[in-house]
């Protein structure tokens, strides 16, 4: 009998290992088909001798593609790289010289500043622009359709979460992290008196575009609040969520409770992340969720595979972000332009997204595409990294950052935030209170228009 | 061809050269200074005139006049400091006796290879909180029980600055004093010692009327540079916390290269640094740049 039902199930094995392979095979000829259809796999009728493009660093993904391009296209590919802050400087002093630049990239919050100035070319007739754009995730249609028009295509996407030290509230007799803001406090009040932890709490409140800034509209929103209505008007007048939220957060510093670090005012997402991995401290965040693969690797931390991610309290209420690729209105042609964008930001000649599924695995990046982002390569890509089910739990409960704060559709937002990271940082030094901060930003506003 | 045409002749690439790559862009800036640019229209080099528009609206933002408060202390602090260090370095260093001063002469100049940006960097690890070297001196030779957030607080931030720009650039003023040092006939110090003299009084008659001529110079070199302190924001403070480190070239920068990009507003805002910048050097001579009495 036994015998038998192996048999029966070793036929069938072998049936559905033969039937697998048959349907891969039809599978790769169908892709091959598509490629050799697809717009991505045709080259331009026009001929360049060399293409660029203007991108902020990120470890070696622009060596990698661009030598691939160059390899399936045979033309050169320059890159001009800087660091993230530095970036909008470079491209924008680029463009004002009158230099050629096909193919650049933009956060969210400098985005409508550069298609206000022209320097971004809408993507829409493009040959397989369509079929991008079908695929885009909730964010990237966000922040990639500007005055309806589609200007780019998805870098990669990231939502807000909390990291803790594992062993650290383990040393505390803590069982699990907070699920209220009071128990927060609590947690790091403890830590603090029991001399586990100095600063309990390390913030990225580094001045930024998305650092500081992002802090403070994770938290807004987590607790139901927004920066601006539907109508475009502040939400930051007395007794506003907002305006709470900053008076509990600086509270947390120096000048109350003492539990925030004071590195929290100079870190960036990924100094943070590698100043977490020191030990120091029991809870980080929230912020982008791909830190992990920094304080989760071995190379990085001395407490990697230690650090756990966490959602936020209440309904766990997060925000999320996509960053974006964009043909510049700069490009030496068009059409090769369009083609190098999609290397980075949509896919290869072999029909596949190249960069976004290595940014998967290699970066712990979230991509703007929705096949991706259900694909293997997150789930298989960010598991040395975190607790992937629980991380996409908490994309499931992300809204992208312009529902929270909807001034970052305007070019005033830029200015504005400037004045929003002296003020933040003015408060939560305890030079001015919260209320004072939050008057200034509602005068700044005005002051922000004035300045596009 | 007289000696004078001779020499005009000679200094005109000179001159070529320095229009081109000083003058022009001075002139240009001041051109966008009066017009309204952006990122747009500097590409297409169209500009429509705004008059003095940009300068109204400079001078009317609060945090224009923050910058300028902020650099007005960090180009005191340095400057004093850079300018009564040099003298005593220097005059340690003008000591021939002491065979130290030699290696201290070379040892002293390497400040001044550091690239400005790379000084900052190096501060910054530097004053690092948790981690920096400086706290862990401190903390090792029992002077403090807490780290201190040297780059981080608001009032300690401005001053935390001035001293890797004061590392950097003291070895100039250092080399120009010795330099006039080494310029003051011996003969006036012999006079003075077989009139009884002494050192204190040697050095306030004789040393410090005669290095007069450089130390105005030093004042107007520096306090240009200092006007214009940049890189070393940059790298330890990006202008925070807060306000706390918004100098004036971090505020032109600002304005001029962050979205969205109003290069007539920061050029505006540059030339009335300059402007403040000239004033405070024509004050100077005024004042130090006199005739020598002896």
């Amino acid at each position: 009998m036994s015998d038998e039902v192996i048999g029966k199930w070793e036929l069938s094995r072998r049936r559905v290992l033969a039937s697998t392979a048959g349907l891969g095979l039809l599978g790769s000829a169908g892709r091959a088909f598509g490629q050799s259809a697809g717009p991505w796999s045709q080259a331009p009728k026009s001929k360049v001798d060399r293409l660029n493009f203007v991108v902020w660093t990120y470890g070696d993904i622009y060596t990698r593609i661009a030598k691939q391009f160059e390899a399936d296209w045979g033309v050169k590919v320059d890159s001009t790289i800087s660091s993230f802050n530095d970036h909008p400087t470079k491209l924008t002093t680029m463009f004002a010289a009158g230099e050629k630049i096909d193919v650049s990239q933009s956060s969210p919050f400098s985005f409508p500043n550069f298609v206000n100035q022209g320097l971004v070319e809408p993507i829409d007739s493009l040959p397989g622009a369509a079929d991008y754009i079908k695929d885009f995730t909730p964010f990237t249609k966000q922040v990639a359709t500007v005055n309806g028009k589609t200007m780019g295509l998805p870098y990669f996407s990231a939502v807000w979460v909390w990291n803790y030290y594992a062993d650290m509230l383990e040393k505390l007799k803590i069982d699990k992290p907070f699920a209220t803001y009071d128990e927060f406090i609590e947690h790091c009040m403890k830590a603090k008196k029991d001399g586990v932890s100095r600063y309990p709490v390390l913030w990225v409140a580094g001045v930024g575009l998305e650092q500081l800034p992002g802090t403070w509209y994770q938290m807004t929103w987590n607790r139901g609040g927004t920066f601006f209505d539907k109508q475009g008007n502040h939400m930051l007048g007395a007794g506003s969520v907002a305006r709470e939220t900053l008076k509990w957060w600086a509270n947390t510093f120096e000048k109350g409770l003492d539990i925030s670090d004071p590195e929290s005012l100079k870190v960036q997402f990924t100094t943070s992340a590698k100043a977490f991995g020191a030990g120091k401290n029991l809870y980080r965040g929230p912020n982008h969720h791909y830190g992990l693969n920094v304080v989760n690797d071995p190379a990085q931390s001395p407490i990697a595979g230690k650090v756990k991610v966490h959602g936020s309290p209440g309904d766990g209420k997060t925000i999320g972000v996509t960053h974006v690729y964009f043909l510049t209105s700069a490009t030496r042609d068009k059409e090769w332009g369009w083609k190098l964008l999609q290397y980075l930001g949509g896919k290869t000649k072999d029909g596949n997204y190249t960069q976004a599924i290595s940014l998967a695995k290699d970066a712990m990046l979230g991509s703007g595409y929705t096949s991706v982002m259900n694909s293997d390569a997150v789930k298989q890509g960010w598991a040395p990294w975190g607790d992937v089910p629980a991380i996409l739990k908490i994309w499931d409960q992300a809204a992208y950052i312009g529902e929270v704060c909807s001034s970052v559709y305007q070019p005033w937002h830029f200015p504005w935030t400037d004045q929003l990271n002296i003020e933040v940082q003015k408060c939560l030094t305890g030079q001015i209170t919260a209320d004072q901060c939050c008057d200034n930003l509602i005068k700044g506003i005005a002051d922000a228009k004035r300045k596009v | 061809m007289s000696a004078g045409s001779f020499a005009f002749f000679m200094n005109l690439p000179t001159l070529f050269f320095l229009g081109l790559v000083l003058a022009y862009p001075v002139i240009y800036a001041g051109y966008l200074s009066v017009h309204q640019v952006g990122l747009a229209q500097l590409r297409r080099g169209v500009f429509a005139f705004n008059g003095w528009d940009n300068y109204s609206r400079v001078l009317e933002d609060p945090l224009f006049w923050i910058a300028i408060k902020n650099t007005s202390i960090f180009t005191a602090i340095t400057v004093g400091s850079e300018v009564v260090l040099a003298v005593l370095i220097a005059l340690l260093l003008n000591q021939t006796g002491i065979w130290t001063s030699r290696i201290t002469r070379f040892l002293i100049l390497l400040p001044y290879a550091i690239p400005p940006i790379a000084n900052g960097l190096i501060w910054s690890f530097l004053y690092s909180f948790q981690f920096g070297f400086l706290n862990r001196i401190l903390f090792s030779l029992g002077l403090i029980d807490d780290p201190i957030n040297w780059a981080g607080n608001p009032d300690t931030a401005l001053y935390a600055v001035t001293v890797p720009y004061i590392w950097r650039t003291l070895p100039f003023a250092i080399i120009l004093v010795h330099a006039a040092l080494q310029g003051i006939p011996r003969e006036l110090y012999e006079a003075a010692a077989v009139d009884g003299a002494r050192a204190w009084h040697r050095f306030w008659h004789i040393t410090l009327p005669l290095l007069r001529p450089i130390i105005a110079i030093i004042l107007v070199l520096r306090t240009a540079f200092a006007f214009a302190v940049f890189e070393e924001i940059l790298a330890i403070t990006q202008g925070g916390p807060g306000d706390a480190t918004w100098v004036a070239a971090w505020y032109s920068y600002k304005i001029t290269f962050s979205p969205p990009n109003n290069f007539g507003m920061g050029s505006a805002s540059a030339f009335i640094l300059t402007l403040m910048i000239g004033l405070i050097a024509l004050v100077y001579m005024r004042m130090v740049y006199r005739r020598v009495t002896l």
